[in-house]
């Protein structure tokens, strides 16, 4: 675990230029004691459980028998048995990059102009009011995925906690998108060709380059050249190659998916499969090549003839046959705040309650690479404690952390809210 | 279309009589009047045949899947009408509900032990697209809005209906038993909606609500304002559209005359020309009559306010407020003027009349004597949970301050639905003499778990969670997924009959 945040790090420090690291929060310490929580990792349900979190992280998750008699932080919580669990993980939304949907100045989330190398986290916005509303759902962090352009590569991805402060985003840059499938126009076999083309391409260049260098090391006083430095467009061609970054695929039809599955093996790529309402056709072949799978718990309906399979039991198989899978609510940035809900969908379909937590929470933090998702030592102190089951609608968000900084869970809804239920007998522009 | 020449009485005799308003009852009476032989004191001029406008061209064909005498015992029951009843049983016989209380007998019903269930009415959304906007989602199918006029009353839903949608089935096992098919919101005035009987059928005519009134759909907002303002076409301002309305309810109220005129004059023994029929206007001038029900896409508490004046203008009611997101500012106002709002829990962001949303809307429109509250879906996908929205109504508003229970939510996506499109005497709530349209829950219904289990329309049972056997499939994803491969094909080609018994297609709907 201490490896994969290093290699993290290393690879923000490689590859995001202008990556914003986390600010050295001055969070308190902070012991949260007598909770049921729910660590996502090999301890499993702790009950009775204290978790302690200082400058910003967890640094210690006692089971009952391991509390110590005395704890000396700056503040003591107890947490009454409720559940502890990570923070959700979101996904597969504009969250940042849209205030309202219908109104075009607000949304930076696309650009016909955009093509691999579009980075969309320069336009995010931490103050948009959707974030403080994503909080009441348990939300802690998120990754962005702009829709970015027509062209087959379609941009990247990268996330962001919901602290609402300017140093929100976590990585940026971090996957690369592709939109493959059915279109109104033109044909998938294109996408597909294209896709595959430019992986073969860069792989050339790429070998011309390291061939290049290497005859080049050899070369002695005039024979020695400056390299030639790549593209930008190279570069992430190159770091899909490395396995460096994930390459985040919409397509929802079996073949589309069999053909990714080809390209992740000649190419080691770091697949990721989005959308994938067919998936179940090909399960196994999934399973096998150990790809992740991002998708909706909730829409089981044929929207598409490359969606004849869509089930409400779909995650559940997926997972069955052995899958991982990431659970998003697919185009929704207003709504993120039902992930659990949609989560809770799955269960009642199948999915066990641990397996559904971690796809809201580990499964996306270890596929992307994210030193949040489980209460682990180490790990950013992204806790949400909840009044009762994190899935039920009855239940709410009492109290949330974002690394070990205690959130507000209050939103412009509860101010709209509290103005039109005031008793007032001036106009209600008066209640404030 | 060529005119209709049926007798209006006759027509009008299949209208439930809460829909017929004193001036058709009293032209129901001078028609019968005029049948009884009054024509000998007329003047002399020999009277055309009265022309009459058919008002149900389309009717319901449909009819109630096969049923018995079912008894369920042991139920916490909410009966839509504000009630809890614990370790209670329900009977349904001949498509009613028999009787709702505690241990309760019938000898001749089949008795089925639902200890620990729960039994709801069956859901109602006032508002879907389902068959208009159905799946798959191909431009084959898109038939949900007639967007080539500002005015577009004469188009009507049912006519677009593609009872093949899957998302009914979907609905179905979400425990929706009626529907409203309306159009979509890009028109001034989109066109009649139809209200639908939540069963398979290979015809819109076999789902039809055989009494339910026509709604109208009207629209509010940056629609109407949007789609027409880029072709430079009126309305491009929100005064476009007020103005854009009341044009259309002039030439209506102007179109009413002339057939209250001629129906009169007609009534007196003269030999008037009737007027010239015209689509567009028969739509509005339904709701003039008392006929037709408004359903109203409309945001903003200022629209609305707005929309609740036009109709005292021109003397109709305003019906239904749909998408009602601001509907918390004018609860009040909505109560006293006896409008329904519709209204989703917590869609908003995606167009700026929607920025104001609040989870706890539905929750603050209820808690006004005499209101309305209705909780919809306009959605192929939260269609399938509405108990699930109506939960989050309630327990975000008990988290602020109300004090909402089960039995008060769920009027929300039944009752009120049911009062809202005018069919409260047949469905909504579970009391005895109603159609008994039943969901059983595997749990509470405003769980994130709850399963509907089984659910009865007219006392048959249309759905159930586990017996394939009451699980409907579409047309469209029969055969989508046959193997391509036959085990022992050689032994069945020789074992197989001679002559199979041939299918006759069957001429009513079937649960396959």
């Amino acid at each position: 675990m201490k490896n994969t945040y290093l290699l993290t790090s290393l690879r923000c420090a490689l590859f995001g230029a202008f990556a914003v690291t986390t600010s050295q929060v001055q969070a308190e310490s902070i012991a949260i004691t007598n909770a049921t929580v729910y660590t996502v990792a090999e301890q499993g349900i702790l009950s009775q459980a204290t978790v302690v979190i200082d400058d910003g992280k967890i640094i210690a998750v006692y089971s009952k028998d391991e509390v110590p008699e005395s704890l000396s932080t700056d503040t003591l919580i107890d947490a009454k048995g409720r559940i502890l669990t990570p923070g959700f993980i979101a996904s597969q939304n504009l969250l940042g990059l849209v205030e309202v949907g219908a109104v075009s100045a607000t949304r930076d989330g696309s650009d016909k102009k955009a093509d691999l190398t579009f980075d969309a986290s320069l336009a995010f916005n931490p103050k948009s009011s959707l974030i403080a509303y994503a909080r009441k759902g348990g939300v802690t962090s998120n990754l962005v995925m702009p829709h970015g352009g027509d062209k087959v590569f379609t941009g990247q991805s990268f996330v962001v906690n919901l602290s609402g402060e300017f140093d929100s985003v976590i990585a940026q840059k971090n996957a690369v998108m592709v939109s493959l499938g059915s279109s109104r126009k033109g044909s998938r076999a294109l996408k597909l060709q294209t896709l595959a083309n430019d992986l073969e391409d860069a792989q050339k260049s790429l070998a011309k380059a390291e061939k290049a260098a290497a005859k080049n090391k050899k070369a002695k006083g005039k024979d020695k050249k400056e390299a030639k430095e790549p593209s930008r467009s190279q570069k992430v061609m190159y770091a899909l190659l490395a396995g460096e970054k994930p390459l985040l695929a919409y397509a929802d039809r079996a073949t589309d998916i069999l053909a990714l599955l080809k390209l992740k093996q000649q190419y080691n790529l770091d697949l990721v499969l989005v959308g994938a309402s067919d998936a179940v056709l090909v399960s196994d072949e999934i399973a096998k090549a150990n790809v992740t799978v991002m998708m909706s718990a909730i829409d089981n309906l044929p929207s598409s003839f490359d969606s004849l399979h869509n089930s409400l039991a779909n995650v559940a198989k997926l997972t069955k046959a052995g899958v991982k899978v990431i659970i998003s609510n697919s185009g929704e940035s207003h709504n993120i705040n039902q992930l659990r809900f949609d989560a809770g969908v799955a269960i009642a379909n199948g999915l066990a309650e641990t397996t559904a937590l971690a796809a809201i929470t580990a499964n996306v933090a270890d596929t992307f690479k994210l030193n949040s998702g489980r209460i682990v030592v180490g790990k950013n102190a992204d806790l949400v404690l909840w009044s009762s089951d994190p899935f039920e609608i009855s239940t709410k968000v009492d109290a949330m952390w974002i690394n070990g900084n205690a959130m507000s869970l209050r939103s412009r809804q509860d101010a709209l809210r509290e103005r039109y239920t005031a008793d007032t007998d001036m106009p209600r522009a008066y209640t404030k | 279309m060529s005119k209709k020449t049926l007798p209006r009485n006759l027509v009008m005799s299949k209208l439930t009589h809460k829909f017929i308003n004193k001036k058709s009852a009293f032209t129901l009476f001078a028609t019968s009047m005029l049948s009884l032989g009054l024509t000998a004191c007329l003047p002399n001029e020999k009277q055309d045949t009265k022309i009459v406008i058919n008002k149900n061209p389309y009717p319901s064909t449909y009819q109630a899947l096969p049923a018995q005498s079912t008894l369920l015992t042991n139920a916490t029951i909410l009966t839509g009408t504000g009630e809890r009843l614990d370790d209670a049983d329900i009977l349904l016989v001949n498509g009613k509900v028999m009787q709702v209380g505690n241990n309760l007998s019938a000898e001749q019903a089949k008795v089925i032990d639902m200890a620990g269930k729960w039994i709801t009415p069956g859901i109602i959304d006032v508002h879907s697209h389902l068959g208009v906007y159905p799946n798959p989602q191909v431009e084959s199918h898109s038939d949900g809005n007639e967007m080539t006029s500002p005015n577009t009353s004469e188009v009507w839903a049912e006519h677009s209906v593609w009872p093949q949608d899957p998302a009914f089935e979907a609905a179905r096992a979400g425990g929706v038993t009626t529907l409203q098919i309306l159009p979509g919101s890009a028109n001034l005035f989109g066109g009649r909606g139809v209200t639908l009987r939540n069963v398979p059928s290979h015809t819109m005519q076999g789902m039809k609500f055989a009494d339910a009134p026509y709604g109208l759909k009207m629209a509010c907002g940056e629609n109407p304002k949007r789609v027409y303002g880029s072709r430079k076409v009126l309305p491009s301002t929100r005064m476009g559209n007020v103005a854009g309305y009341r044009t259309a309810w002039l030439a209506a109220t102007e179109y009413k005359r002339e057939w209250d005129k001629y129906d009169s004059d007609y009534s007196a023994g003269k030999n008037p020309q009737a007027p010239t029929r015209d689509l567009e206007l028969d739509t509005l001038m339904g709701v003039l009559d008392g006929e037709i029900l408004i359903h109203n896409h409309c945001y903003k508490a200022e629209e609305m306010a707005v929309m609740i004046d036009l109709s005292n203008e021109f003397n109709y009611h305003s019906g239904t407020f749909h998408h009602a997101i601001e509907a918390y500012k004018i609860a009040d106002l909505l109560a006293a003027n006896g409008n329904c709002a519709a209204m989703w829990p917590d869609w908003w962001g995606f167009k700026m009349e929607a920025f104001d949303m609040v989870e706890e809307n539905a929750a603050i429109v209820d808690a006004v004597k005499n209101s309305c509250a209705v909780v919809h879906s306009d959605s192929s996908t939260t269609i399938q949970r509405l108990n699930q929205e109506a939960a989050k109504v309630m327990y975000r508003a008990n988290e602020n301050g109300f004090a909402l229970k089960e039995e008060d939510a769920i009027k929300w996506i039944t009752a009120n639905a049911a009062k809202s499109l005018g069919i409260n005497d047949e469905v909504g709530s579970l009391v005895a003499g109603k159609n008994a349209d039943v969901v059983v829950w595997n749990m509470n219904p405003f769980s994130v778990y709850a399963q509907a289990e089984q659910v009865f329309i007219d006392g048959a049972k249309v759905y159930d969670r586990f017996d394939d056997k009451y699980q409907a499939k579409s047309d469209f994803l029969l055969g989508q997924n046959l193997s391509n491969h036959v085990k022992n094909q050689a032994t069945e080609a020789v074992t197989a009959p001679v002559s199979k018994p041939v299918n006759k297609p069957s001429t009513t709907s079937s649960t396959k």
